[in-house]
């Protein structure tokens, strides 16, 4: 080992132990009814992109057919977008917003 | 339209799917196709908010926030596009290979690619004719087709009913997987 070194002290900004951490909240996207895509098409895309179970996917199509719209996944803002881009894809009208409830 | 009862899509033995359709109808899809893929490459069309008719196809992503939906739109809507366009031309290759032949092989990518395409044919087709969920009965018989309006609603229902079937032999598969 070198013990050559020329050590400074250095001073290091330490955060204080009043701060507290925020936590962001996760995001949710959601899935909005539409008259046009088919509900076995809809059951479909969530079990091809999210691997859903054909029951978890069809209970989440109904959600989205009955009450207007489902969550069907939720994480980071970039998995979040990644998702909704997704769906785009697929035709599907999904959005995205900070989940209100945590 | 032939084959409605049996079905026009089938699985194969080796992992392939056989789209079974006449040919006046393969050829009606290659011509739709064609005309959705020259119409999102036509920027007046894109713009013309008049019509709106292409709204489902690059929706809002975020719902209650114009400002970071503009954003998204900035960045993503440019590559939405591109795979909507990729999506077209690999429907339209595989419609024009062996186009004498009334079955034709697919591969689960280009049937993926295919049943995208359709139902990008029927978001728009269904804005023009703002369908309404109670419109889902609607069908027309053969003899009604003479009427424009009653023709695109016959169209609505013949896409419907080919995605629908592409849907369920997708679906077979994912559950086989």
């Amino acid at each position: 080992m070198n013990s050559n070194i020329d050590v400074q002290p250095v001073v290091v900004d330490e955060p204080g132990t009043l701060e507290t951490t925020v936590t962001d909240r996760p995001w949710i996207v959601l899935v909005w009814n539409d008259p046009i895509n088919l509900m076995s098409y809809v059951t479909f895309v969530f079990q091809k992109l999210f691997g859903y179970s054909l029951e978890k996917a069809t209970e989440l199509m109904l959600d989205v057919h009955h009450k207007g719209r489902a969550v069907v996944s939720s994480g980071p803002r970039e998995r979040a977008e990644f998702d909704v881009y997704r769906l785009h894809e697929h035709g599907l009208w999904a959005t995205m917003q900070k989940d209100s409830s945590s | 339209m032939i084959g409605r009862e049996r079905g026009p899509i089938r699985v194969g033995r080796d992992g392939t799917y056989q789209l079974c359709i006449d040919t006046e109808d393969r050829r009606s899809l290659l011509r739709l196709l064609g005309e959705l893929r020259d119409s999102l490459l036509d920027d007046s069309e894109l713009t013309n908010t008049s019509t709106d008719k292409f709204r489902r196809l690059f929706p809002t992503a975020y719902h209650d926030d114009p400002e970071s939906d503009i954003e998204y739109q900035r960045l993503m809507k440019g590559e939405l596009m591109a795979s909507r366009l990729d999506s077209l031309s690999v429907a339209q290759s595989a419609l024009v290979r062996s186009p004498d032949d009334e079955t034709l092989i697919m591969t689960p990518h280009e049937l993926d690619v295919f049943t995208r395409s359709i139902n990008n044919l029927r978001l728009v087709l269904g804005t023009m004719l703002d369908v309404q969920e109670s419109d889902d009965f609607i069908d027309a018989s053969d003899d009604e087709i003479d009427d424009p309006a009653r023709l695109h609603f016959h169209l609505y229902s013949y896409l419907g009913w080919l995605l629908d079937w592409a849907v369920t032999v997708q679906t077979g598969a994912l559950q086989a997987d």
